[in-house]
C-alpha cells in the first residue's frame, strides 16, 4: 500500500488547523457513539461542524450566541448520559461563560468536552478583547478539570478522540484560521496526562505547550549547534501534569525554560514552577505574555513582539548555560 | 414657507444618504487593506452612522473628550470599519488612519479600542454595550448632565442573555436618556438567526421589557432621521429603535448571506464591490 492510501481522510480535511480537527473528530466518534452530541456558540464553520450537521442533525445543537446558556446546556446533558462537546471562542467560552464552567461542569463534575478555538492571540488583528491569554489559568485553577494543549492538528484529533475515556470535564485549547505547522506524526498516540520528549538533550530542558513545541525545536536545533543540548518536552496535557517528566528535567539537566502562548501568571510557566519549587528546585525561565494586554497587528509580529519566538527560548537557555 | 422646509429636509437627507455611501466605501476600503474583515454588518449599519454622526449626535470632533457630548457605544464591535469610517469622515481621526486597518500597532484593529479619538468603549465581546450605556446614561443623570448615550447592537447578539438583564435594568431605572439601535440584518456568523436561535417577536418582546418601540427601514434615511428625532419616545422609559436592515447592503453579492459575515477582500472583490456602489457626491 502507497503512503497515500495508508493516510486517514481526516489528515487533509483538517488543513493543519486543530479546530477543525476537534470539529472533524467530534463527527468521527459521533458516527460510533450516538451519546455524542455538539453543542455550538454560532461556531458550526469556525470548528468545522457542517459534515455532522449533515450526518447528525438532531445531535448538533446550535445554542446561538450565548455562551454562558450552552455551558449551562452542555451541564445540564450530560447529568442525562449525554457527551456533549461544546465548541466555542477561547476568550468567550471560558471567560464569558466562567461561573457556568466552575459550577456546572468542574463542580459537579459532569463530562463535558470543551473545545476553545482562536486561543492565545491567534485573533492577533482583533485586539485586547479577543486574545485569550488568561484561559490555561483559568481552567487550570478549577478542580476536577483536565486541560488540554495540543501542539499541532494531528494531536488536536488524537487527544479529542482520548477524552472518550475521562470521567470528568476537559478543555482543550485550539487554533484558529491558520496553519499550524505539525510537530507530532499523523499516528502518534498521546496519552492524556503523559508529556512527549521530542528532543533528548541533558543541557537545558525546554516544555512547551501549543504553538511554542515548534519554537523550541528549531531553538533546540539551532542550539545543538553551539553544542548546548536541549531537552524538548511537548507538554500537552497541562493537567493533570506529567510530573515524573517535569522533575526528571528538573534533576537532569542545569535548568528549565518553559514555553506558551499564555500570560506568564498562572500558565504552563506557573504549573511547571509550582512543582519544581516544592519537590526539585531548579533554575527556570519562562518565555510566555508579559502581564500587559498585547497590541493589534498580524498574529506572527505580535508573538515575536513579546518574545514568543525561538530566538527568545534560545535567549533564555543561554541564560541558564551560563 | 412648507417648500421650502421641505427642500431643506431633502438636502439633509440627500447629504446624509452621501455620508451612508462615502461609508460603504470606506468599509471595503479599509477591508481591502486588511484584506478581509467583516463586511456584513459594517454595510448594514451605514444610514444610522451617517444619520447619528453627521445629524444628530452632539459632538465635537476637535475635542473628542469634551464631556457633554453624546455617547455612542457600538456594541456589535466587528462592524468597527464602519465605525472608524464615520469618524474619518467626520474628522474624529485621519482619513489615512482606514488604511491602517488591522495593521501592526495600529488604534484601528478588528474592534473599536477605547484609545482612539472618538470611541467610547473597546468592544467586541458580544453583548456588553447595553450594561456599559446604562451606566452612562445614569452617571449623566446622576451629574444633572444632558447628554444622551446611544448604543447599537446586533440581532445575533441579542442572543447574549447580558442584553436581556441590561434591558430590565434601563427600564427598571427609566433610563430614558438610553436609546439602543438594533441592526436587525436577520443574519448572524453561521447562518440567518431564524435558523441559529430566532429572536421573534422582536418588538414585542421589547415592549413587554419597558422599552418604547420603533421599527423603520434601516436603509430608508427619511425615517432613519425621522426616528432619531423624535427621540425619547416616552417619558420614564428607554427607547429601541429596531432597524430593519439587510447584511451586506448596497452590494449585491455581499447582501443577505452569512458568507460574507467576514470574508477575503482581494482587490478584484474590492473593485467590483466599489463600481457597485457608485461614487459618492
Ligand atoms: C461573546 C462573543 N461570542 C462570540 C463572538 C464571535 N462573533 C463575532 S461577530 C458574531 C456574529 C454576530 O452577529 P450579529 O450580532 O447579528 O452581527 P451582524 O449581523 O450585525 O454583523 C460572532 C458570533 C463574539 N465576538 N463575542
Amino acid at each position: 500500500m502507497s503512503a497515500a492510501s495508508t493516510t486517514p481522510a481526516w489528515v487533509e480535511k483538517v488543513q493543519n488547523q486543530s479546530r477543525l480537527s476537534f470539529g472533524l473528530a467530534v463527527t468521527d466518534m459521533a458516527a460510533r457513539d450516538d451519546k455524542v452530541v455538539a453543542v455550538s456558540a454560532d461556531t458550526l464553520d469556525l470548528i468545522g461542524l457542517r459534515e455532522m450537521v449533515a450526518a447528525a442533525p438532531d445531535r448538533v445543537i446550535e445554542a446561538g450566541i450565548a455562551e454562558q446558556n450552552a455551558m449551562g446546556v452542555a451541564s445540564g446533558m450530560a447529568t442525562t448520559g449525554m457527551r456533549p462537546y461544546l465548541c466555542g471562542y477561547a476568550p468567550f467560552i471560558t471567560a464569558r461563560s466562567m461561573e457556568q464552567l466552575r459550577n456546572d461542569v468542574a463542580y459537579a463534575k459532569q463530562r463535558v468536552v470543551i473545545g476553545a478555538a482562536c486561543s492565545g492571540i491567534v485573533l492577533g488583528v482583533s485586539g485586547g478583547t479577543h486574545h485569550a491569554l488568561e484561559d490555561i489559568a483559568l481552567m487550570r485553577s478549577l478542580p476536577n478539570m483536565t486541560v488540554l494543549v495540543p501542539a499541532d492538528a494531528h494531536e488536536a484529533w488524537h487527544l479529542t478522540q482520548a477524552t472518550e475515556n475521562l470521567d470528568g470535564p476537559s478543555y482543550i485549547r485550539l487554533g484558529g484560521k491558520m496553519d499550524e505547522p505539525p510537530v507530532t506524526a499523523v499516528d502518534a498516540s498521546p496519552v492524556i496526562g503523559k508529556a512527549t520528549t521530542l528532543r533528548r538533550g541533558t543541557d537545558i530542558a525546554v516544555i512547551a505547550c501549543g504553538v511554542l513545541v515548534v519554537e523550541a525545536l528549531a531553538a533546540a536545533d539551532e542550539l545543538a549547534g553551539e553544542g548546548i543540548g536541549v531537552r524538548v518536552i511537548n507538554m500537552h496535557t497541562i493537567k493533570p501534569l506529567d510530573r515524573d517528566t517535569v522533575l526528571a528535567a528538573a534533576a537532569e539537566t542545569r535548568g528549565i525554560v518553559t514555553a506558551e502562548e499564555h500570560h506568564l501568571t498562572g500558565g504552563l510557566g506557573g504549573a511547571v514552577a509550582e512543582l519544581v519549587a516544592e519537590e526539585h528546585p531548579t533554575r527556570m525561565r519562562f518565555v510566555g505574555m508579559p502581564d500587559e494586554f498585547a497590541i493589534v497587528g498580524p498574529t506572527p509580529k505580535v508573538r515575536e513582539r513579546y518574545g514568543m519566538s525561538a530566538a527568545n527560548i534560545m535567549a533564555k537557555c543561554r541564560e541558564l548555560m551560563s | 414657507m412648507a417648500r421650502a422646509k421641505k427642500s431643506n429636509r431633502e438636502a439633509t437627507l440627500d447629504n446624509l444618504r452621501n455620508e451612508a455611501l462615502k461609508i460603504r466605501r470606506n468599509v471595503w476600503r479599509a477591508l481591502r487593506a486588511a484584506g478581509s474583515g467583516h463586511m456584513g454588518g459594517s454595510l448594514s449599519a451605514a444610514e444610522f452612522l451617517a444619520a447619528l454622526y453627521f445629524h444628530h449626535l452632539k459632538i465635537r470632533p476637535d475635542e473628542p473628550d469634551w464631556p457633554d457630548r453624546d455617547r455612542f457605544i457600538l456594541s456589535k464591535g466587528h462592524a468597527n470599519a464602519a465605525l472608524g469610517a464615520v469618524l474619518a469622515q467626520a474628522g474624529f481621526i485621519e482619513d489615512a488612519v482606514l488604511d491602517q486597518f488591522y495593521a501592526y500597532e495600529s488604534l484601528f484593529g478588528m474592534h473599536p479600542d477605547i484609545k482612539m479619538a472618538g470611541v467610547e468603549m473597546s468592544t467586541g465581546g458580544l453583548g456588553h454595550g447595553l450594561s456599559i450605556g446604562l451606566g452612562m446614561a445614569l452617571g449623566a443623570r446622576l451629574q444633572k448632565k444632558k447628554f444622551r448615550t446611544i448604543v447599537m447592537i446586533g440581532d445575533g447578539e441579542l442572543q447574549e442573555g447580558s442584553n436581556w438583564e441590561a434591558a430590565m435594568a434601563a427600564a427598571h431605572q427609566k433610563a430614558s436618556n438610553l436609546t439602543a439601535i438594533l441592526d436587525y440584518n436577520k443574519v448572524q456568523q453561521s447562518g440567518h438567526v431564524s435558523d441559529m436561535l430566532a429572536l421573534e417577536p422582536m418588538a414585542s418582546k421589547w415592549s413587554a421589557f419597558g422599552w418604547a418601540v420603533r421599527e423603520v427601514d434601516g436603509h430608508d434615511m427619511d425615517q432613519v432621521v425621522g426616528a432619531l428625532d423624535a427621540l425619547p419616545y416616552e417619558k420614564d422609559k428607554p427607547s429601541m429603535i429596531i432597524a430593519h436592515t439587510v447584511k451586506g447592503k448596497g452590494v449585491s453579492f455581499s447582501e443577505d448571506t452569512h458568507l460574507w459575515h467576514n470574508n477575503m477582500v482581494p482587490d478584484d472583490v474590492y473593485e467590483k464591490a466599489l463600481a457597485e456602489l457608485g461614487e459618492p457626491v
